[in-house]
């Protein structure tokens, strides 16, 4: 038994195409421990998305091995690594995807109403983390109606809205200007100080900055 | 005014279509179809005659006592409905020959209603056999030789093509709708969204869109019931009910439309479904 959140040993992640397979990642080993702020950063095509998604339980190892919370991903079922995706990884995208149909409160809402969480209680834990990012007024606004900025702010709110032990982010401010990219990074670190564990993937060396641990990748390996 | 009207299967020449004769003591009365009123001008009161001769003559007084309107008969829905009815006596008197004082007593049909209508064929083939001559027949069509079931066959046939083809075309609309929600539904997969979820959306949603498209469906065949009666009717000059929406052909039609409706919706939806998370974000 570790503290590790998730530990991956000796990861490679081929893809097979057309005009031959392409080795994405090449023996990784990584673990992020609870209360961990790791930042992967490296060149575009070196492999961090893809480490990304096999630590956050999207896609599987072609080799090696993946353990979130002391559970060999490999052996669960879709459905139970929905489920650890659901409640205990929180997903920041570079795009932010929200759900354009939805408001603020309503995307917070979404992950927390399939997790089962009572109707007056997913209330009450989205008005709290409406106001935990500041956008306590911006409740029943679209995405179409808030800033590039807000909108990461709401997708951060939603990424956290199950507690989850782990948020994993893709190029959280890749979007953004410089001034709201650091405001993004401020809410890392106040996420950070809450004690959830922090895996970012970046190429904003002013982000990786903050993190506890930097990595950098390099052909599909990570550098020692 | 010489008119052929037809009178309960009797060739009969209207001759007087006016009120000429105001002083006749009491005459017998007849009642006459609202066609052939509106052909004649006839009006309830006035004084018609009636004769079999085509040269008019000798001809029967009669008293127009009321307008009605023929039983819609989809046999004849093109014929034109200039007919009379009056009593029997009346009838008789009209078309008996005078040199023939039997003729008043002859009977060429007579209509019976059974009691009990299946035994039809067995009466038939009693009456046969008890009295050689007569000709017995049912008036009810057996329904190999209604033409109204061929009819219907062919209306069986032609909605099956349409259901069938509906259901073709609305799940090709479902699959490029689900193509355009590919990234929202890979964005509620890798949040954690289950299939299970998702299709239970898809579900409600095609339930929905399915109802809906049911509800309109009967909405716009009521609505169209009501014109194209309207335009054959008057166009034939008749009272037929062309088309009519019943309460049992609307329940078929949502029996029908709505597990089609979200069969094609789950169908389509699993198209997007079925794939793996990251396949849904990749162009």
């Amino acid at each position: 038994m570790t503290h590790a959140v998730v530990e991956a040993q000796g990861v490679s992640r081929v893809f097979p195409m057309p005009a031959g397979a392409v080795t994405a990642l090449r023996n990784v080993s990584l673990h992020v421990d609870r209360g961990d702020y790791v930042a992967i950063t490296g060149p575009s095509g070196c492999g961090k998305s893809t480490l990304l998604h096999l630590i956050g339980c999207v896609d599987s190892p072609s080799s090696g091995s993946i353990s979130f919370e002391n559970r060999d991903v490999a052996t669960l079922r879709e459905s139970e690594r929905s489920r650890i995706r659901l409640t205990r990884i929180g997903f920041v995208f570079q795009r932010f995807f929200l759900l354009p149909m939805l408001t603020a409160a309503e995307n917070i809402e979404l992950p927390q109403a399939e997790a089962g969480v009572p109707a007056t209680e997913r209330r009450q834990r989205t008005r709290e983390l409406l106001e935990y990012v500041d956008l306590a007024d911006r409740a029943g606004h679209l995405p179409s109606q808030l800033s590039g900025g807000e909108m990461q702010r709401v997708a951060i709110a939603r990424a956290l809205a199950n507690r989850p032990a782990l948020l994993v982010a893709d190029e959280p401010t890749g979007e953004l200007d410089d001034t709201t990219g650091n405001h993004v990074a401020d809410l890392f670190d106040r996420v950070h100080a809450d004690g959830t564990a922090i895996l970012v993937v970046t190429h904003n060396s002013a982000l990786a900055a903050r993190a506890s641990r930097r990595l950098a990748m390099k052909s599909g390996s990570l550098m020692p | 005014m010489v008119l052929r009207v037809t009178c309960l299967g009797v060739a009969c020449c209207l001759l007087f279509g006016v009120n000429a004769f105001p002083d006749e003591p009491v005459l017998p009365d007849v009642l006459v179809t609202r066609q052939l009123a509106a052909r004649a001008h006839l009006a309830v009161g006035d004084v018609v005659a009636f004769t079999t001769d085509q040269g008019g003559a000798p001809a029967t007084r009669f008293r127009v006592a009321g307008i009605y309107e023929p039983t819609p008969d989809p046999m004849r829905f093109t014929a034109q409905r200039m007919e009379a009815r009056m009593h029997l006596p009346d009838l008789t008197r009209m078309t008996m020959d005078s040199t023939d004082p039997a003729s008043a007593e002859s009977v060429d049909a007579i209509n019976l209603r059974l009691v009990d209508p299946a035994a039809a064929q067995a009466f038939q083939l009693d009456v046969r056999t008890r009295v050689p001559g007569i000709t017995a027949y049912p008036t009810a069509r057996s329904p190999d030789r209604d033409p109204f079931a061929v009819l219907d066959r062919f209306h069986v046939a032609i909605s099956i093509v349409t259901v069938l083809g509906g259901t073709a075309f609305l799940l090709a609309l479902m699959i490029i709708r689900a193509e355009e929600r590919r990234e929202i539904i890979g964005l509620l997969r890798l949040v954690g969204i289950s299939r299970r979820s998702l299709l239970a959306a898809v579900l409600l949603e095609g339930l929905f869109i399915a109802a809906i498209g049911a509800v309109f469906g009967i909405v716009l065949a009521l609505a169209g019931q009501g014109i194209v009666n309207r335009i054959f009717q008057a166009r034939y000059d008749t009272a037929l009910v062309f088309v009519r929406v019943t309460p049992s052909i609307a329940l078929r039609s949502i029996v029908f439309a709505v597990p089609l409706g979200v069969a094609a919706g789950l169908a389509a939806s699993w198209t997007v479904l079925g794939r793996d998370v990251l396949s849904l974000f990749r162009r």
